[in-house]
């Protein structure tokens, strides 16, 4: 029985970060249509900032942390405005193949830096671990939960009370219609890869903890599709829903399958949504014309 | 670029197949000229086999107007069931057709789930079928012997081995041809022109009384079959296969060959995957240049095989790929 709770809690933890990945891909999806495979790569990037600008530089840790999301969160704006605009209203295949092509430059990138290629980092913090009675919990894991549904709040406030979030959502709904009502489109799309990529990264900073921070933790970002996809493509809390439920099903998977079922689970699972329920397990009907 | 949908079919196909030929023919001889003729045709047999491993995802990308985003896994699926039956002592020859239909049924398994919904759907499902098949690969260690990966013999019909570089460009090339003339049927054909319907506008051809579900699938099954021939010739030529080489890695490549041969054209896929062979050896040369510290980092090969992705999306980024009519441009302001 505890080791089933413990099991579930570093479930829904991993799952956060899924869930947090799928939200950055989801948000760009519904703002400008266009796909992003480099929010994996985002993340690492986000990651390895921090622990840069911390042990390098010498900032504080929380310091450093914040100046990573703000830095990938401009490169995420700067790389809009420079290249992923291009494939505004083009294929997917365009943003896909583009998107994937800027994320082998950014793992081409960390690699070229010698210190950063070699091996596993950590940054140092939430390392301990509690105990509450005979339960032992990971610290870093109730970081990952504490500060997911601290985001998700904030971001909920955000596009509902300001006029900001307001704006991206109408440009979300209908970009013609935003832009008539003197929305400006353009920058609501850069804004929109900029909290993208800040999203990731902020998914970066939480993973570090509990798997360290090397070369090929983005490909976590894989396990972001799924949840994307079960949460229907253009829902933000359907997102972040089905990455948590994601995880848990990994972890009990884990727990309960042979060796090697864990990792495949979340992809049978999207196959099966796929085939059973077309329109996402919390999607509404219709939405596929507008996708 | 794209050869107007007025003229004859017969004409248009004629230009291209002189314009290949002759192209064909001056890189070849560029290539045995410059690099030595072992090299030259060892280089040549895998350009014709991405080829049509390409040609897989011209159909599904370039005719029916889908994604597919995890077309290594078909090749996966046809290299390593040549591997498996030639070492349970099958003709290499009777295997190649069971490495299609082996490609085929993947390409029928990573298309069903989405087979309603398109589109981007599509590229969901067959990443996380080609995820699937990479993990399955890995663990089903009896067959396929994991990541260790597995030997696989020279191509041998009938005491004949085709061991040479020669031997093996010719089989390839003729193998590419023949693909190609069955892709052009095909294409000219019933089923074909449903594709293209269905790519251009769906409500349209549902009107006609083409089953959308139905034309979408076919591509599926089709690209699948094509990439699966690929990798039961690339088991032997390769001689070594593992599931790592199989990864998503591969899989972009093949888009990025579609992408740059230019889809809508059948012959696209060969000279995609001119460039795609091209590319790394162009890397060695670009890394060869720089100074000192600047060539050993690790990293530098990825960064520039990422910078060549960027460039070639951007530099030319119409006239390429899927249907760009099917999909209106999004208002901007």
């Amino acid at each position: 029985m505890l080791a089933f709770v413990q099991v579930l809690t570093s479930g829904i933890a991993i799952g956060c970060v899924y869930g947090l990945v799928a939200l950055s891909f989801v948000l760009v999806y519904k703002a400008t249509a266009t796909v992003s495979f480099m929010q994996g790569d985002l993340l690492m990037l986000g990651a390895f900032a921090a622990l840069g600008l911390h042990s390098w530089a010498g900032w504080p840790l929380a310091v450093a942390a914040v100046g990573a999301v703000v830095v990938v969160a401009l490169l995420g704006a700067a790389l809009e405005r420079v290249a992923l605009r291009r494939a505004l209203g083009r294929p997917h295949l365009v943003a896909v193949l583009l998107t994937f092509g800027l994320g082998m430059m950014m793992r081409g990138g960390v690699a070229s830096v010698p210190a950063a290629a070699q091996d596993m980092h950590r940054l140092p913090f939430a390392a301990d671990t509690v105990a509450l009675g005979p339960l032992v919990l990971a610290v870093s894991h109730l970081w990952v939960v504490a500060a997911t549904l601290l985001l998700s709040a904030l971001l909920a406030a955000f596009f509902r009370y300001t006029r900001t979030g307001l704006a991206l959502r109408a440009c979300s709904e209908d970009a013609r219609s935003a832009a008539l009502m003197g929305v400006p489109v353009a920058h609501m799309h850069t804004l929109a890869w900029s909290l993208g990529a800040a999203l990731a990264a902020m998914a970066g900073l939480l993973l570090a903890p509990v798997t360290f921070v090397h070369l090929n933790m983005g490909f976590i970002a894989l396990k972001a599709f799924p949840a994307a996809v079960l949460g229907g493509l253009t829902s933000l809390p359907g997102a972040l829903v089905a990455g948590i439920f994601l995880g848990v099903a990994e972890a009990l998977a884990g727990l309960a399958l042979p060796e090697g079922a864990k990792d495949v689970v979340p992809y049978l699972l999207l196959m099966l949504a796929l085939l059973l329920f077309p329109h996402g397990l919390g999607g509404g009907r219709g939405t596929r014309g507008r996708a | 670029m794209n050869p107007g949908a007025d003229e004859p079919a017969a004409v248009r196909h004629g230009v291209t197949c002189t314009r290949i030929a002759v192209a064909g023919l001056l890189t070849a001889a560029l290539a045995v000229a410059l690099l030595g003729v072992d090299y030259a045709f060892g280089k040549a047999t895998l350009v014709a086999t991405y080829a049509i491993a390409g040609l897989g995802v011209v159909v599904v990308v370039g005719q029916a107007g889908q994604i597919a985003l995890g077309q290594a896994a078909m090749v996966a699926l046809g290299a390593y069931t040549q591997a498996v039956l030639v070492g349970y002592g099958l003709s290499a020859l009777l295997a190649l057709p069971l490495a299609t239909a082996a490609g085929a049924l993947g390409g029928t398994l990573a298309s069903l789930p989405a087979r309603r919904l398109g589109g981007l759907y599509f590229g969901m499902s067959t990443l996380a079928f080609a995820l699937i098949v990479e993990e399955g690969l890995v663990r089903w260690e009896s067959v396929t012997h994991g990541a260790a990966g597995m030997a696989v013999g020279a191509f041998t019909v009938a005491g004949w081995r085709a061991d040479s570089s020669l031997a093996q460009a010719l089989f390839s090339a003729t193998l590419l041809g023949l693909a190609l003339f069955a892709c052009t049927r095909l294409c000219a054909s019933r089923h074909g022109r449903a594709w293209r319907a269905v790519r251009d506008d769906e409500a349209a051809a549902a009107a006609c009384g083409i089953d959308p579900d139905a034309a979408r699938m076919q591509a599926f099954v089709v690209g699948g079959a094509l990439s699966g021939l690929a990798g039961g010739l690339y088991a032997h030529w390769i001689g070594f296969i593992s599931p790592e080489q199989f990864g998503l890695a591969f899989s972009f490549e093949l888009l990025m060959l579609a992408f740059i041969g230019g889809a809508r054209r059948l012959a696209g896929a060969l000279w995609g995957a001119l460039v795609i062979v091209a590319i790394p050896q162009v890397i060695a040369l670009l890394r060869d240049a720089l100074p000192g510290d600047w060539a050993r980092a690790a990293g530098l090969e990825l960064l520039l095989f990422g910078a060549v992705i960027v460039a070639v999306v951007l530099l030319r980024p119409a006239g390429l790929a899927s249907g760009e009519e099917a999909h209106a441009r999004r208002p901007q302001a």
